[in-house]
């Protein structure tokens, strides 16, 4: 079993601390990388100094010919050994790089999925998934880039700039002139750019949104015969991005040439200079020849140091776009002091329970208290937002209440570990969920592999959809979702009924499944449900007084309140809400009776109007 | 078409020639760019070289020679030429970076003009996820391979070239021994590129794969929670970042070897440089500035056939692109006007579907031999069960689609010898999921008459009963409606659309499931202003209010791709049949909204 490092060891106030953190095991790694750099550095610029001593002492001498040999193969063993350690500190960096990604691909996806879902339910998808993966390759790019990029223009100066010392002092001092001005206008470059880069971005994201537009509305466009509109507005839009792009394009364009111009200036100042000192006899032929070779790696990088410093500043940014999401708390699935030994009976103790959310001063949930027995049938009835849901999100603890107790089976709902609790708790949504998979696999969901075709099979029988799934041409290796095969919403409802059968629940909420499906759908689902709902505690959200009848309590609820609880038949004797609906009911029905009288000859009356109830 | 047909990552392994002669046509327009940014770029290159040869100069003619007077003449000549080739770098980025764009710009109009012409068949078969992709990324592929593709290549050439010619001036015999390895180079670099694309090509595919299971697994975090899979799933995308890791992780660690590799090899020749060199400059073949242009020139070699590798590999997935966007600019709409076709001016509304068959898959038919006469001015409700053909019907009139079989007769003429525009400008639709254009109110309800004044627009957003909700957002009719416009309610959209459909005046009108989730109240507010539109307007509606089907002068009930029943609302009811059924259980649906029982907030359709 894989489990991801724990990242929150990176939650720490300096951002540069939190990446050294993050970096943990990679330390070493990242050193020797970064020291392979110098040294590549350092073999680059002994081959300048070979060359000096090639020109100085080899050329010309009476021993030349022996030497020369050990001089060529001097060159091929620095350029050998140059190599060697540009591609060691490349593989480790890289090595780094994707390492950290991975960890922090892994930790986000595991992290995400554990969080609240009163975190997910006021999160933005969109936003989240552009955090986890743009913010994280521009992450990636930091270590295996920029970092070492910016190390990289560092030490080759560094290094060249001592060499040259060594050659002269005087000329060092002469080559790096230019350095500060170069710098500059470099970064001033960079940063400037940046915001070019983004406003054309920004347009091309208005580009998109408007091809999408004209794309998903395409029945439109043609239903008002718009093309030539359309074609107007994106090329407006296209035009306007062509602006920007020749904007962005200036700058460069004058960028790169004056930067050239400069490097190139300050590179034949130094030359001059130092010819004109080996013509004077202050430094010897080869040491101008080195000198030659040597300033050129001086200044050019320099010009890139810019665009690397700019970039790692929004690698920073992206840096602290991931950690907002690794500060959020998790829901601790394995906390819990209490682990049953026999399987639960299901009966439930609701004793003044109360519950706000955190965002919102109003109670959700007022002093609920009731009752229910194993296997029992509790229907919970009331308009939207009344609180039914509220409450049956306190069963798996998605959400806990802040006062009164739940006790199941005489034990205190918080003792039992979440993760124990939701495998004991069947949800089947309003709105069926389905991964993008097969059907088995979707069936197996969160069962793994214990169960064998047969048990499938049999779920997929009690939720009346084998006979469906067979006619798919891959039976139950038929893929849903996008890349798959499209599935009516009632398809649907019962491949998650029965993948709540497969997994055996103590305990069932049912979120009145079938008010969006048409009637067939519905008759099939009921039979679905009632197979599942067998010997069961079963918690039913309703809308309709038909699918809470033969429930063996049906709270009402108002407000986050129980304002009436009871059978049916005892909540018909009552005064009450109940009552109200269903007398509306039964005068919706006469008067259906009436208006189809209305519109023919009084003949007789329908058996299924007075059997409608059922 | 398969699914295949969808891949991201299919390219074509062969160099297909006219694919790159159309590649290369997209810049005709702008030829004198072309050549402006070529010129530039081998001007600079050939500059880089004789620099370098006056780099030679300095130490043969000038440090060896002791004479500081031909030193300050090449310096400056140095210091010239240097300004010279700061313009002539300004010139090709300008120009080179420019015309991207504008290619870019020209393919993107071109992709966009096209489409707006093509049919709905071939929209409700290609993914509106694959047609972006052609119209943002291929673009970019393409409009690069044609700039940067270009400089780099005429840049790698010219550079070879130049170093070339000027090591055989200073030394022919050497010149000669360098330029033999360059096959070997190139042959390495090739290689090389070809592998790191192919990781490169598989980490791009992992990472979208990525990117699917983050959306997945947050869309669907309560099934994740209730049903206890956060383990299994961390383990499934351990392996999918793992297979990520391995393939950018080669693909890093290649890039890594490939400089060092092509460099070392380069050593070789500089090695001999230095051997042969040295032993010349005895005999006096060769001078130290010689052998320290050679130097440089050994580099200005390995560099450009590094980035000629890099376009070839790149160049091969940009053919892919250009293959897949040209078949986008290429492709055909199925239907077009003929070309005798005529505008008949105002349309009276009397509609025949005369023996009409009709399928989108032909082993799948939706209507068969189907027949109907409508008549100018009447009103028909169309209902039935889902995918019984209602929207076909609706699709057909509008012509979105044609008849396989059998004729559709608009006023008495076949409606084929019409054009398209004449018909569509006529016709009004609203749809169940209605679309909406970022902008404003005004602007998606000026869409149906786009020389509308703002009161008109008002006008009919008050006959669409909209005008009430929209008097009260914040900024009324100036209000944003966000990205397709999210920003308001479907039942809210709804009403914008059929406000926009309503200032259209069109001469036949078609509401399909328009009104599904505007609340009963506004329903009614509707009504009037909707039956004075329909009055004298040929219509049909797709509805499940019992009240709009009502209204309507006949009734169709569609099942199978076949009229099951038809007739008036008492005369269906009469009969007991399928229309009967439908219409009880929405009766009780709709009384017990109306009652408010629990303000009922999923609606279900027939």
């Amino acid at each position: 079993m894989y489990y991801p490092d724990d990242l929150s060891k990176i939650i720490v106030k300096n951002k540069l601390l939190g990446i050294w953190k993050l970096m943990d095991g990679f330390h070493l790694t990242y050193v020797v990388a970064n020291l392979s750099l110098g040294l590549s550095a350092i073999f680059k610029t002994s081959t300048f100094l070979l060359l000096r001593y090639f020109a100085d002492h080899v050329i010309g001498s009476d021993t030349a010919r022996q030497v020369l040999p050990w001089v060529a193969l001097g060159f091929i063993a620095l350029a050998t050994l140059e190599g060697a350690c540009t591609y060691t500190s490349g593989r480790l960096a890289a090595f780094t790089a994707e390492g950290i990604t991975q960890k922090v691909r892994d930790f986000l996806y595991d992290h995400i999925q554990r969080l609240t879902l009163a975190y997910h339910s006021q999160a933005k998808t969109g936003d989240l998934i552009e955090r986890a993966t743009s913010d994280v390759d521009a992450l990636r790019r930091f270590f295996s880039e920029q970092a070492i990029g910016v190390g990289r223009i560092i030490f080759l100066f560094t290094v060249n700039f001592v060499a040259v010392l060594y050659l002269n002092a005087f000329l060092a001092l002469i080559s790096i002139i230019a350095v500060p001005f170069i710098l500059s206008t470099s970064i001033f470059f960079f940063r400037k750019v940046t915001k070019a880069y983004e406003a054309y971005q920004e347009q091309e994201s208005v580009l998109t949104t408007t091809l999408q537009e004209n794309l998903s509305g395409v029945r439109v466009v043609k239903a008002f015969a718009r093309q030539d509109y359309e074609r107007t507005k994106f090329d407006r839009e296209n035009w306007q991005k062509f602006l920007l792009g020749r904007r962005l394009a200036s700058m460069h364009a004058l960028f790169w040439p004056a930067s050239d111009i400069i490097c190139g200036v300050q590179m034949l100042i130094g030359l001059a200079i130092a010819a004109v000192m080996a013509i004077n006899g202050t430094i010897t032929v080869g040491t101008y020849v080195a000198y030659a070779g040597l300033v050129a790696w001086l200044i050019w990088p320099l010009r890139n140091l810019g665009r690397l410093i700019v970039q790692t500043s929004t690698g920073l940014v992206s840096f602290s776009r991931v950690l907002t999401i690794i500060q959020e708390q998790r829901e601790p699935l394995d906390q819990g002091d209490y682990q049953p030994q026999q399987p639960l009976r299901g009966e439930l103790v609701f004793d003044g329970v109360c519950f706000e959310y955190d965002d919102d001063e109003t109670s959700a949930l007022i002093d609920i208290s009731f009752a229910a027995k194993p296997g029992q049938t509790i229907a919970l009835l009331g308009s939207t937002g009344s609180g039914k849901t509220t409450l049956v999100n306190l069963l798996p603890r998605f959400y806990e209440y802040t006062r009164g107790s739940i006790k199941l089976d005489g034990v205190e709902l918080t003792r039992y570990s979440r993760k124990f609790l939701r495998s004991q708790v069947g949800v089947v949504e309003q709105e069926p969920f389905l991964f993008s998979r097969t059907i088995r696999e979707n069936l197996l969901y969160g069962v793994g592999e214990k169960v064998d075709q047969n048990e499938i099979e049999a779920a997929a029988r009690a939720a009346a959809i084998h006979e469906g799934i067979l006619a798919f041409p891959e039976g139950y290796d038929t893929l849903v979702g996008e890349r798959g095969v499209t599935l009516s919403g009632g398809q649907m409802q019962r491949i998650t009924i029965a993948r709540t059968i497969t997994r055996q629940p103590r305990i069932l909420i049912l979120d009145d499944s079938t008010s969006s499906v048409d009637f067939e759908t519905e008759s099939e689902i009921r039979t679905a449900l009632e197979n599942l709902m067998l010997g069961r505690t079963t918690f039913i959200i309703a809308h309709r007084i038909q699918s809470v009848m033969n429930a063996d309590q049906i709270l009402v609820m108002d407000k986050g309140r129980i304002v009436q609880q009871g059978t049916h038949s005892q909540l018909l004797e009552e005064e009450g809400i109940y009552r109200q609906i269903f007398d509306i009911q039964m005068r919706i029905e006469g008067e259906l009776k009436q208006e189809i009288a209305m519109s023919e000859d009084p003949v007789s009356e329908e058996p299924m109007l007075s059997a409608s109830l059922d | 078409m398969t699914a295949q047909f969808y891949e991201e990552e299919e390219f074509t392994t062969q160099f297909n020639g006219k694919t790159v002669l159309r590649i290369l046509a997209q810049t005709r327009q702008h030829w004198i760019w072309v050549v402006g940014f070529v010129a530039a770029i081998v001007i600079t290159s050939v500059l880089d070289g004789y620099l370098t040869y006056l780099g030679k100069q300095i130490v043969d003619l000038g440090i060896m020679a002791n004479n500081k007077q031909v030193l300050i003449e090449i310096v400056i000549k140095y210091a010239l030429l240097v300004l010279v080739q700061g313009v002539t770098v300004l010139g090709f980025v300008f120009l080179a970076s420019v015309l991207g764009e504008r290619v870019r710009y020209d393919l993107r109009k071109k992709l966009v003009n096209n489409l707006q012409d093509l049919s709905l068949s071939y929209y409700s078969h290609t993914p509106v996820g694959w047609i972006m992709s052609r119209v943002t990324s291929d673009t970019e592929r393409v409009s690069d391979l044609v700039t940067w593709g270009l400089v780099d290549v005429c840049w790698a050439t010219a550079n070879i070239f130049t170093s070339a010619f000027f090591m055989l001036k200073i030394n022919w015999r050497l010149g000669l021994f360098v330029l033999a390895i360059l096959p070997f180079i190139s042959w390495v670099a090739i290689q090389f590129r070809k592998k790191i694309l192919v990781e490169f090509r598989r980490a791009r595919k992992t990472n979208s794969k990525i990117t699917g299971a983050y959306n997945e697994n947050i869309t669907g975090v309560r099934v994740v929670k209730a049903l206890g899979r956060e383990n299994e799933n961390i383990q499934e995308f351990h392996a999918l970042t793992s297979e990520m890791y391995r393939a950018s992780y080669r693909a890093a660690w290649l890039s890594a070897l490939f400089l060092p590799t092509v460099q070392i090899i380069g050593a070789f020749a500089l090695g001999a440089v230095a051997w042969y060199g040295g032993l010349s400059v005895e005999v006096g073949g060769m001078t130290i500035g010689g052998i320290q242009a050679f130097v440089s020139y050994i580099l200005f070699m390995t560099w450009p056939i590094q980035d000629l590798a890099r376009v070839y590999a790149e160049m091969q997935q940009s053919i892919a692109s250009a293959e897949r966007m040209f078949s986008l600019i290429d492709a055909v709409p199925e239907l077009q006007d003929r070309p005798d076709s005529f505008d008949p001016g105002d349309l009276r509304g009397d509609i025949v579907f005369n023996h009409v068959d009709f399928y989108y898959e032909p082993e799948k038919p939706v209507l068969t031999d189907f027949n109907l006469q409508v008549r100018h001015g009447e009103t028909i409700a169309l209902v039935g069960p889902t995918g019984g053909g209602k929207t076909t019907i609706v699709n057909l009139i509008c012509r979105f689609y044609e008849p396989k079989k059998g004729r559709i007769l608009i006023d008495g003429v076949d409606y084929t010898h019409l054009t398209q525009h004449s018909i569509q400008s006529r016709i009004g639709i609203v749809l169940q999921t209605p679309h909406l254009f970022s902008g404003s109110v005004r602007e998606n309800i000026r869409y149906g008459r786009l020389d509308a004044t703002d009161q008109e627009v008002e006008e009919a957003a008050r006959l669409a009963g909209a005008h009430e909700f929209i008097a009260r957002l914040d900024d009324g009719y100036l209000q944003d409606v966000g990205e397709s416009g999210n920003l308001l309610s479907t039942g809210q959209k709804q009403l914008i659309s059929l406000a926009r459909a309503v200032l259209a005046r069109p001469q036949i009108f078609i509401m399909d499931e328009a009104t599904s989730s505007v609340d009963t109240l506004t329903e009614a507010l509707i009504q009037k202003g909707m039956e004075n539109l329909m009055q004298g307007r040929t219509s049909f509606i797709i509805a499940h209010r019992l009240s709009t089907i009502r209204r309507a002068d006949r009734i169709i009930y569609i099942e199978n791709g076949r009229i099951a029943e038809m007739g008036a609302h008492n005369e269906l009811l009469r009969q007991r049949g399928p229309y009967f059924n439908l219409y009880t259980r929405q009766f009780r649906r709709e009384l017990a909204q109306e009652y408010d029982l629990f303000r009922l907030d999923g609606l279900a359709p027939l």
